[in-house]
């Protein structure tokens, strides 16, 4: 794996000369923007705003397409990342000209770590990826975006996207379960890497090597109940366990020894067992933990043991989750009408 | 700015979206032009919601709204002289609708427009540019609904594709996401959930599993998350709550910690809420905490349709009214 560019970081905007002012730019006429009425919004552009986009929208009016309107559209992007018309008409442009791609794509690095959030910067890469076809330094490019915010949503959809739409490129895949184990090592409570696995592991096909699915999900519960060993109080991993047990039709009652420690305070005379099957909480925990004692519940439910569901159940409404006390009463209810009939 | 304001400052917020727009040297203003029609969109909504439908000048925001108009494209852009898109074009036909005014419209043009965006897939892109999108799929099957014109969706099988792709976006959590294969998230989950009502497929829906999702996103502050493990957010009281009621199940959260968690995200000297106390207000916060208190059954609202995010009343007079609960209407 080669080593990523730094990527340059820009706070400001930049001082670029007004387009106005250029003489390669005199036979284009810039078209003002229609200001009409507008009853929330007067528009008060800063100068080299409304100076590049007078601009784009002489170039549009001409239809011209050329290396200089890249100049232009980027500058415009770089001013405001969200104009659609403007990513719209530079990728039109890269197509017409026959532009270098892989510049394009070297250029977008920059620009999409700095706007991560906007929507755009993601679909141009996935309309130029579509015709390079070179998805395999994405997912280096991608593993450097996240580092800059771990949550990211367009990113990581952008990196699903990417693995589902050349699926059949089996190398890209091979370093997606590391990949996921080193997010997951950053913050193990990171929902977006768990979901990923997820993706990976269950959403896409079967993979070569992956074809025994026992074993798969035997590996994956032995990976869930290790990181819920370690940090109990996390939603992200128990929605994984319940999300493998349902998709591979286990029933929950087969987790029951390994769920049940969790649902009771901490017991500080217990002793380190090694036990890999049931790995049991970390020291110093926070337990009860209330995602526990809602497994150990619809345990009791599927294994039609109603009061001691009931137990658990309102042990959450009134002490362990208070706030979500109406879901929990809701549950009880529930169970006690399925009782009597 | 007080802290904790316990009630919903009404006349503040009212002369907070007035005043809209007149600050002219915001640097912000000029980057928010993509959003321009969106944000009249959010303003008058709010308004209405808090009985003051009329704070706007009707004819200035109809001219503003047919000055969007993209006649190349038969649709909205954002602004005027911007590119026609779904987000837009909602924007738009909400408003028109809300004002009685959609026959200045070439609807045939916009019905045109708007089929022309579904993929094969099922899922609608947002304008020719190709993103795709289950935010544009709600925008689309809204935007047809309020035209009247949702069974065009029925030539061809798009209505089914739709509704497949809309229940491919789900994941083994129960929620939804914005493409197939994406994280759920609460925004996503209602654009799926309301597109789903407005199909008449919420049979579709495993209602116990996503609503215990959607409560999930309660914080021990009483705010709401998006995704687990995130930050709470004064417009997730709209995404979760309108998914709730929509579902409901708006009484299983905790109603209280909630409406004093939006009500502390007031600006108590200009109007307007934000994301969260403390931070800047803007006008999309403003009507997402707004629509969440009347969903709530905060006193002094007026009902908000939770599936179009438009005032109860009008939806119900269209004959468009779905089945979704919200909480009573409190007394003051």
């Amino acid at each position: 794996m080669s080593t990523p560019a730094p990527v340059p970081i820009q706070g400001e905007e930049p001082t670029i000369p007004l387009f106005a002012e250029r003489p390669e730019w005199a036979d284009v006429v810039p078209l003002e923007q229609y200001e009409g009425v507008n009853p929330l919004a007067p528009i008060m552009y800063t100068p080299v705003y409304k100076d590049a986009t007078n601009y784009f929208r002489g170039i549009v009016k001409i239809g011209e397409k050329s290396q200089r309107v890249l100049e232009l559209t980027e500058a415009i992007i770089r001013l405001n990342p969200a104009h659609y018309s403007a990513w719209q008409y530079r990728y039109e442009t890269l197509l017409a000209i026959d532009a270098p791609l892989d510049v394009e794509l070297k250029l977008m690095d920059e620009i999409a770590v700095k706007y991560l959030k906007t929507y755009q910067v993601w679909h141009h890469r996935r309309l130029l990826l579509t015709i390079t076809r070179k998805p395999a330094q994405e997912l280096d490019f991608i593993t450097r975006s996240l580092t800059a915010d771990t949550k990211n949503y367009h990113t990581w959809s952008y990196r699903q996207w990417l693995l589902a739409y050349f699926n059949d490129e089996d190398e890209l895949w091979t370093g997606e379960l590391d990949f996921v184990d080193a997010m997951l090592a950053q913050d193990v409570r990171n929902n977006s890497a768990w979901h990923h696995r997820f993706f990976v592991v269950w959403g896409c096909g079967v993979r070569e090597g992956e074809e025994d699915r026992e074993r798969v999900y035997k590996r994956e519960l032995t990976y869930v109940k290790q990181n819920i060993s370690l940090a109990p109080n996390n939603l992200s991993a128990w929605n994984y366990l319940r999300g493998i047990m349902e998709h591979t039709k286990t029933p929950y009652s087969t987790v029951k020894a390994f769920v049940r420690p969790y649902t009771l305070p901490i017991d500080p005379t217990s002793v380190d067992i090694v036990d890999l099957e049931n790995p049991p909480p970390t020291k110093g925990a926070n337990l009860p933990c209330p995602s526990a004692i809602e497994f150990l519940a619809d345990i009791y439910e599927q294994e039609k043991n109603t009061l001691e569901a009931i137990e658990l159940w309102t042990s959450l409404a009134s002490q362990h989750d208070v706030i979500r006390k109406k879901y929990w009463e809701h549950r009880i209810r529930d169970a006690l009408e399925a009782a009597r009939t | 700015m007080c802290a904790n304001p316990t009630q919903l400052l009404i006349p503040l917020h009212v002369s907070y979206i007035q005043k809209l727009g007149d600050s002219k040297d915001d640097l912000a203003y000029h980057l928010s032009a993509h959003l321009r029609l969106n944000a009249i969109y959010w303003g008058y909504t709010a308004l209405a919601i808090m009985n003051h439908p009329d704070a706007l000048d009707r004819e200035q925001m109809i001219d503003f709204v047919m000055s969007c108009w993209d006649q190349e494209a038969g649709a909205f852009g954002a602004h005027p002289d911007h590119d026609a898109h779904l987000l837009s074009t909602l924007s738009a036909i909400q408003i028109l609708t809300a004002q009685d005014a959609v026959d200045k419209v070439d609807v045939d043009c916009v019905v045109k427009f708007i089929l022309s965006l579904h993929q094969p897939s099922g899922v609608f892109a947002g304008d020719q540019f190709g993103e795709i999108d289950t935010r544009f799929l709600y925008c689309a099957v809204s935007a047809l609904s309020l035209l009247g014109r949702l069974h065009e969706l029925d030539k061809d099988g798009k209505r089914e594709k739709t509704v497949e792709y809309i229940l491919r976006c789900r994941n083994y959590d129960g929620g939804f996401g914005s493409c197939v294969g994406a994280e759920s998230h609460a925004a996503q989950v209602f654009v799926c959930v309301a597109a789903l009502a407005i199909l008449d497929r919420m049979d579709c829906v495993d209602v116990d599993t996503l609503a215990f999702w959607l409560c999930e996103r309660q914080l021990p502050n009483g705010g709401l998350n998006g995704r687990p493990e995130k930050l709470e957010d004064v417009c997730y009281s709209f995404w979760v709550l309108s998914s709730l009621s929509i579902l409901g199940k708006v009484h299983w959260i905790d109603v209280d910690k909630l409406v004093a968690f939006i009500l502390s995200a007031q600006d108590t000297e200009n109007g307007g809420i934000a994301d969260r106390p403390g931070d800047m207000v803007d006008v999309f916060h403003t009507l997402f905490g707004v629509a969440g208190l009347s969903i709530l059954g905060y006193p002094g609202l007026v009902d908000l349709d939770p599936i179009y995010c438009m005032p109860a009343k009008l939806i119900e007079a269209k004959g468009l009214r779905k089945s979704w609960e919200a909480l009573p209407r409190r007394e003051a």
